[in-house]
């Protein structure tokens, strides 16, 4: 199929998050979580050129400086004071892992033809698979891993996964409702971080599979 | 000046209050001052409405209709009396956390619990509702032990993830209003419900299916609920109080909104996204009364008796009336609030919440036994108390609806869980009593859930045609 | 025969032991020493062709046939593999005798292995074999789609820059050549897969099978790695010089220069990567083949989404 750049642009935030789910290691999955939403912001940024949109171009700038620039430095600060290089394991493998998400991406672009409406070019199926595809990838990533960080990682990565689907399926989402969504994400982060590093203290592990000391 | 700024202000004095006071005795004692003149506030601010008047607002993103009015009242009543029968229990006895930091995040927690009353937009009733969840974090962990870190975890991550999908749902709703003719779209709800039927059908099925798994997840309807009797069971009793008498509200105010989007695209028909908000609200229900048949704990068993009336609350949404989950809604709140803070009492008394631990109570302290059987009693629907006539109403409403098959179903696990919760309640009460047992002071302890009893037992005497009318 | 028919089979001959000679160059500035001069590798050829054999009694004739065997299958390779961006080829080359040309080196560097009758040799190839099984369906999934998309399985015709069907489909190309660069670094048992300058026996698998060669045998055993190095570098640089777009119009002496450059640069990469990256545990490997699978699946993807 031929990509115009921008559909290029979008096809890679998607591969960038997939990458995500092939390695275990945290200081990997932090750096190309932040070399995806970077790419997620010059999108962003590419669609507030084309439908010439000054407030997206805002949105952009903070989105890269709060997603791409400051929860993976946080998450980065948690990683040391909690001291957890290699995540404990997964569920599952993570060859197949990343062969299941290479999987529910050709399942989202199906599922993106079948969603109506267009706004930045005229064939916004990219965008549409793409965004799904990274809502599948997150939440496969909760799922499948065990160490609490990595479910925050996932976590973000569904964020961003929503925050593109706003981007390209919709006009007009008021600057003020992106800033405070921003926000609650931020906040988020923060408060988990800070739990995690609780929970290290309580438990000396992050290993969530061993959180059942509470059941009926 | 705006009504909802109005609303906080009271709030965020007595969070400020909290956070920089260092002295508890001065905390608590104004904080449950403070609590009461919002209370007060509320009823002035918002009785206007009843009568058909509109409120000042900031913008029209904003909007308090009748429904939404009568929950803010509700709200309020329901923290101005956890917190005022939690600073009566601080006074009592040393507490092991800070008792401080629960009444800064309460206060800051009711703010943003009336904001979503208050919501006309989608997006920003999305802000708050996350705004919620992450205020009362911290009232879950307040207690510090191993297994409360754990609830808390569980409890930020699930309900992070189930708000994620909604706002997923919000976007797709947002661009079912775009996709149409008139391309401009809106977030606003009253916008919405006006252009409801021109909304595109296959995208505003799909915002609807991920906004009910996301704010069904906050609510714990039944797949997606395990954080809630882990949640329930770790925070304080009064914070439980809250969350189960008002922070399950929101949720649901939240679907309501929604529905009433689908509804109205509808054109009123049951169509079927209401049909699957009746049966996810039967499925819920039935099987929060299964699993309350095998309980070790007793704020766990009370968790999942709120899973069953969450349950009933969404089978009155589905059946498409508002009147009926608002008085669900206030009843359930009501006695759920003054069971809550019983409970606390009774284990206070025992020092323990295992049901294995618990018995003897009549013989023990009598007040505590009786006021702990009648409060059951209005939790689970035993006449005259308010609650059965909601239940009822609700029951022959879906009969009326020619849903029998569900009707079945809320008529089973209302009659399995009565029968279950007795069984554990009647155990606490009976038997022998364990000698480490404490006495507490009668009235004081006593004297909110007692109130609250009361006024359970008002609503159900005052249930008529008259009261009917005026919430519709 | 024309001028261009003498020359090209020479540079293409010789380019590859000077792509080994940049490898080292570059890596002993890691290193912080000189180096050895670039063309050493070449010297070293030469040196070893003028050597004695030391053979194993165990040893029968498929000891020194296999070797010149695959060195011959190596160079026919060499020159009709599309790596320098010319078309033109000794024989018609497609997709599947690439691959299967590929396999028969391998083949017969296994036989060289296993000939001797040594443990070294015999655990090398075993591992060997188990690293190719892993990345085979990387590089079909990659050249299978790239046939798929561009309608046709002859590698000239795939890689031309003027008839091609594959014209603009630059994500394609991009993925493809990822695919296949990891792939390659896998194949040639280079960093991360195998320590090409490792001593340790037992942490070996390329250097393993070729321990009993000496000689004109060591000679044609090196050479044939470095040929074997530069058409998979080859061939992956030019997916990611199809990439870009302006490249597709312009003259043919600016097609070839920037192939050069690209398998030069390509090489440097990998004296980058072992410079800086510890070679991965033997259980982590199918981890790393993955991704080149991975990408694989997605040049798939791409390829039927158009189709």
């Amino acid at each position: 199929m031929e990509l115009s750049p921008f559909q290029l642009l979008e096809v890679m935030v998607a591969v960038a998050a997939l990458l995500m789910l092939g390695t275990t290691n945290v200081r990997t999955n932090l750096t190309m979580f932040a070399a995806h939403t970077t790419f997620l912001a010059i999108t962003a940024a590419a669609v507030g050129h084309i439908r010439h949109e000054h407030t997206l171009y805002a949105i952009a700038i903070m989105f890269f400086l709060i997603k791409a620039v400051g929860a993976p430095y946080f998450l980065r600060l948690i990683m040391k004071t909690i001291e957890v290089k290699l995540d404990i394991g997964a569920y599952i493998p993570t060859p197949i892992a990343l062969h299941t998400g290479i999987i529910l991406m050709g399942v989202s672009y199906l599922l993106a033809r079948e969603l109506p409406g267009a706004y930045v070019s005229a064939d916004a199926t990219y965008g549409a698979a793409a965004s799904l595809s990274l809502i599948f990838v997150g939440v496969l990533m909760m799922v499948t891993r065990r160490l609490a960080l990595s479910q925050i990682v996932g976590f973000l990565v569904l964020e961003n996964g929503i925050f593109m689907f706003t981007l390209v399926k919709t006009h007009g989402m008021p600057m003020a409702v992106e800033m405070g969504i921003l926000l609650d994400v931020l906040v988020v982060v923060m408060i988990a971080g800070l739990l995690l590093f609780r929970i290290k203290k309580s438990f000396e592990h992050i290993d969530v599979t061993k959180l059942t000391e509470l059941r009926d | 000046m705006n009504v909802l700024l109005e609303l906080s202000v009271i709030p965020l004095i007595a969070a400020l209050f909290s956070a920089a006071v260092r002295s508890r005795i001065v905390v608590r004692r104004t904080v449950a001052v403070l609590m009461w003149a919002q209370t007060a506030l509320a009823l002035y601010l918002l009785l206007p409405v009843f009568n058909g008047a509109r409120l000042a607002m900031p913008s029209a993103d904003f909007l308090i209709d009748k429904t939404a009015a009568s929950f803010i009242i509700l709200t309020v009543i329901v923290v101005s009396a956890s917190v005022t029968h939690a600073s009566v229990l601080y006074g009592q006895e040393r507490q092991t956390h800070d008792s401080r930091m629960f009444f800064a995040f309460t206060s800051i927690f009711m703010v943003a619990m009336i904001a979503v009353f208050t919501c006309n937009n989608l997006a920003v009733m999305w802000i708050c509702i996350e705004a919620s969840t992450l205020f009362s974090a911290p009232l879950v962990y307040l207690e510090r032990t191993k297994t409360a870190v754990e609830a808390t975890w569980k409890y930020l991550i699930i309900c992070s993830v189930g708000i994620a999908f909604a706002l997923l749902g919000t976007v797709m709703i947002f661009a079912a209003g775009q996709s149409t003719a008139n391309s401009e779209g809106s977030l606003q709800i009253s916008q919405l419900v006006l252009n409801a039927p021109k909304l595109d059908s296959s995208l505003l099925r799909l915002g609807f299916v991920f906004c009910f798994i996301g704010y069904g997840t906050k609510a714990g309807v039944f797949p997606l609920h395990n954080w809630l009797p882990d949640a329930y069971s770790e925070a304080p009793s009064p914070a439980c109080a809250i969350f189960s008498g008002a922070l399950i509200n929101c949720a649901l105010f939240g679907i309501f909104r929604i529905s009433q989007i689908v509804l109205a695209s509808k054109n009123g028909h049951i169509g079927f996204e209401m049909m699957a908000i009746v049966v996810a609200g039967a499925i819920s229900a039935l099987a929060a009364s299964l699993f309350l048949i095998n309980q070790h704990n007793l704020k766990r068993m009370w968790a999942y008796s709120s899973i069953e009336n969450v349950g009933i609350m969404l089978v009155a949404i589905g059946i498409g009336s508002g009147s009926l989950f608002l008085l669900q809604a206030i009843n359930h709140s009501v006695a759920k609030v003054a069971m809550f803070l019983q409970s606390g009492n009774v284990i206070r008394v025992t020092g323990s919440k295992r049901l294995s631990n618990l018995h003897g109570l009549i013989s023990f302290a009598p007040e505590q036994a009786l006021l702990l059987a009648l409060t059951t009693c209005a939790v689970m629907g035993v006449p005259p108390f308010g609650t059965f006539c909601s239940e009822l109403s609700v029951l022959v409403s879906s009969a009326d609806a020619r849903l029998w098959v569900v009707a079945g179903m809320l008529i089973v696990s209302l009659t399995v869980s009565f029968i279950a919760v007795c069984l554990h309640v009647g155990r606490i009460v009976c038997g022998t009593p364990r000698p480490d047992y404490r006495r507490l002071p009668a009235f004081t302890s006593c004297a909110m859930p007692l109130l609250l009893l009361a006024s359970s037992l008002a609503l159900g005497f005052l249930f008529n045609s008259h009261v009917w009318n005026l919430l519709k | 025969m024309t001028g261009y028919h003498v020359i090209f089979p020479i540079f293409a001959l010789s380019l590859p032991l000077l792509l080994i000679g940049v490898i080292r160059k570059l890596k002993a500035r890691f290193q912080n020493r000189i180096g050895a001069p670039l063309y050493q590798p070449l010297i070293d050829v030469i040196k070893f062709l003028k050597k004695g054999q030391v053979i194993s009694e165990h040893a029968s004739l498929a000891l020194g046939g296999a070797s010149a065997l695959s060195c011959a299958v190596c160079m026919l390779l060499t020159l009709s593999a599309p790596w320098l961006g010319v078309a033109h080829s000794i024989i018609p080359l497609d997709i599947f005798t690439f691959i299967y040309l590929l396999v028969f080196v391998r083949l017969a560097t296994l036989l060289v292995a296993i000939d001797p009758n040594s443990p070294f040799g015999g655990f090398g190839a075993s591992r060997e074999v188990l690293l190719s099984v892993l990345v085979e369906p990387a590089v079909m999934l990659c050249l299978v789609s790239l046939a798929v998309a561009g309608k046709s399985t002859m590698m000239s015709q795939l890689f031309s820059f003027s008839d091609s069907a594959l014209l603009h489909h630059s994500g394609l190309w991009l993925l493809a050549g990822c695919g296949l660069y990891i792939s390659s670094l896998v194949e040639l048992s280079r960093m991360p897969a195998d320590d090409p300058t490792t001593h340790l026996e037992l942490t070996m698998t390329h250097e393993a099978m070729i321990l009993e060669n000496s000689g004109p045998n060591l000679a044609a055993v090196q050479y044939t790695a470095a040929m074997k190095l530069a058409v998979l570098l080859g061939i992956s640089g030019q997916c990611f010089l199809h990439a870009i777009g302006p490249l597709w119009t312009a003259g043919a002496v600016v097609q070839v220069v920037a192939s050069c450059l690209t398998v030069v640069i390509l090489a440097g990469s990998i004296a980058v990567i072992e410079g800086t990256v510890t070679k991965l545990r033997w259980t982590k490997l199918p981890e790393f083949i993955a991704y080149a699978v991975g990408f694989g699946l997605l040049c798939l993807f791409q390829a039927i989404g158009g189709a």
